[in-house]
């Protein structure tokens, strides 16, 4: 009974890190080497070297959608911002405040095709809703979705639209564990609501802060279905890394430089959470 | 001033709240209008006509009804395996002391390093290889565990008191039933949180269905969606239809379970 005790652990561990193993971490080096390959699904892969990054540095597409992704992180300080401003205020609001936490988090769970959809056609040019209320203002129509950059715009609205609900309840949660003295020696101490915010909330939710920014980036970063929805007929140099990696890979079948794009995919995510992470406990 | 403060958090409250609300009001709108007023300019926010057609029609359009069953197949299997796996591994890595336990636990975290839009072609020429492309299982099969799901498992499991368990082992009771029938049910809540965000994460997936799926009578209901939206380009009556039927079960499953889900917010975790 004892000696078969010592095996418990590792027959309980076994299916979860046994698919774990095979279809995370061994993907991870197969990808690594794809992207030396050349690999297509009709033909006998080859060692290609380096050929599959030369062409992809030497490509613009390339570096437009590396550029596009990470002008998609531009929306993290609007987002916190106003998650951060409806936190503070939810939690202010005792009557009828979980009725509106419920309504703040149906655009959260509604699955990203249907969100696309919908701004698809809030953004139309002739019907949709957006510029009718612009005429209603007497602002002039927009070409929401077939102009470059204002396409990008766009989606960075429905990611705020999106997102908000999410942090608000990452920065809840956040100012849930601010210890009640902290709170109430500022407010002894006559600190004004703008003051008691800056000076004794904010430095209280750095972690929050950082965990918000590094989640907002990283899936910025990482931006597909919203254009692959939105914007289907829109250029390649329109769109992001992921886009360019679907069209290579599944689209074009060169699995090669479908993987190389992924290469640099995977560097930008990990080298965004690590600068990240490293910015916020500099500033602190 | 104490009014004036309340109506301020109240109509900031509210203004958030109708921006969320609106883009749905529209979809809604949209899926009970006639052709007459799909297109109309000014647009209208209030059918004139309400008009079920699209409802009924949908399911002739596109085979809707293999989708709606696709996507429930492959959201209740991805909760059952994630579920069941990870409380075992999790269960093992709080409650046993073994040998590489602490590379183990490394592993799994680093795994959530591991973005799944990086994987997706060598996951692809594996599920080829495996037969599985075209298939629901090619779907379930590489998510079946997740790292989140084992760390959220741990932490469940490091929470129940050592007495506990030391009173089962005296009694004599197999490592299987301490874990399912004296452990598990002390973990109801990390299971309820676990629960919702796979559904509602496998319910809304989109670009690894989109890679393995071919056929249309295989397609979940976000890939069915975005080919009815290429498609349909000129009648969306029967997408927005369609897109509500679709939003219902997320909506009701997340009304029915919403404290659970803030738990896992609140806990860090994200899809």
């Amino acid at each position: 009974m004892q000696t078969m005790n010592r095996y418990v652990p590792y027959i309980f561990l076994a299916p979860a890190i046994g698919l774990l193993l095979f279809f995370v971490a061994v993907p991870m080096g197969q990808i690594c080497y794809y992207s030396f390959l050349h690999y297509s699904f009709f033909h006998e892969h080859v060692f290609a070297g380096f050929d599959n990054y030369r062409r992809l540095f030497s490509d613009s597409n390339f570096w437009w959608t590396l550029l596009n992704s990470f002008v998609y992180v531009l929306v993290t300080p609007v987002l916190m911002a106003l998650s951060l401003l409806l936190a503070l205020t939810v939690r202010r609001a005792l009557r009828g405040a979980t009725v509106f936490r419920l309504v703040y988090f149906i655009p959260v769970v509604t699955p990203i095709v249907i969100v696309g959809i919908i701004w698809r056609w809030m953004f139309a040019e002739e019907t949709g809703i957006v510029n009718y209320i612009f005429s209603l203002v007497s602002l002039p129509s927009v070409k929401w979705l077939s102009q470059y950059p204002t396409n990008i715009i766009s989606i960075m609205i429905l990611t705020v639209w999106r997102g908000i609900g999410y942090y608000m309840m990452m920065f809840l949660a956040g100012l849930a564990v601010i210890p009640k003295e902290i709170e109430e020696a500022g407010r002894i101490d006559g600190a004004n609501a703008y003051q008691h915010t800056a000076h004794i909330l904010l430095p209280m939710l750095r972690p929050t802060l950082t965990l918000v920014f590094v989640i907002s980036s990283t899936a910025a970063i990482k931006m597909f279905t919203e254009l692959y929805i939105m914007i289907p007929g829109a250029p390649i140099a329109n769109k992001t890394l992921v886009a360019l990696l679907y069209r290579q890979a599944f689209e074009r079948f060169d699995l090669g430089y479908g993987s190389a794009v992924g290469m640099v995919l995977f560097a930008a995510t990990l080298a965004f959470s690590y600068v990240n992470v490293r910015l916020m406990e500099r500033a602190s | 001033m104490k009014y004036l403060r309340t109506i301020s958090l109240y109509s900031v409250m509210t203004v958030f709240g109708l921006f969320a609300l609106l883009p749905f009001v529209w979809l809604v709108s949209t899926s009970f209008k006639g052709a007459e007023e799909l297109f109309s300019f000014p647009p209208v926010l209030w059918p004139k006509k309400f008009v079920l057609q699209n409802y009924t029609g949908v399911w002739n359009a596109v085979p809707f009804l293999a989708y709606t069953l696709n996507s429930i197949i492959i959201a209740a299997a991805s909760v059952v395996l994630n579920v069941t796996l990870a409380s075992l591994a999790g269960f093992a890595l709080a409650r046993y002391r073994f040998k590489g336990r602490n590379l183990i636990f490394l592993f799994v975290l680093a795994t959530m390093m591991a973005p799944k839009e990086v994987t997706i072609i060598p996951l692809y020429t594996t599920i080829l290889k495996m037969h599985l492309a075209d298939t629901l299982i090619g779907v379930v099969l590489p998510f079946a565990v997740e790292g989140f799901a084992i760390f959220l498992m741990r932490q469940a499991f490091l929470a129940i008191p050592k007495e506990i368990e030391e009173a089962a082992v005296l009694d004599g009771v197999s490592p299987l039933r301490l874990w399912w029938s004296v452990m598990l049910p002390m973990t109801t809540p990390a299971i309820a949180t676990l629960t919702i965000f796979t559904f509602i994460g496998a319910w809304g997936d989109f670009l690894w269905p989109l890679v393995v799926l071919k056929s249309p009578e295989h397609y979940t209901l976000q890939v069915g969606l975005s080919y009815m939206i290429g498609t349909f380009v000129d009648n969306y009556r029967y997408v927005a239809a369609g897109a509500v039927l679709a939003v219902i079960p997320v909506i009701v499953v997340f009304a029915a379970m919403q404290k659970h889900f803030e738990r896992g917010v609140f806990s860090g975790a994200n899809k």
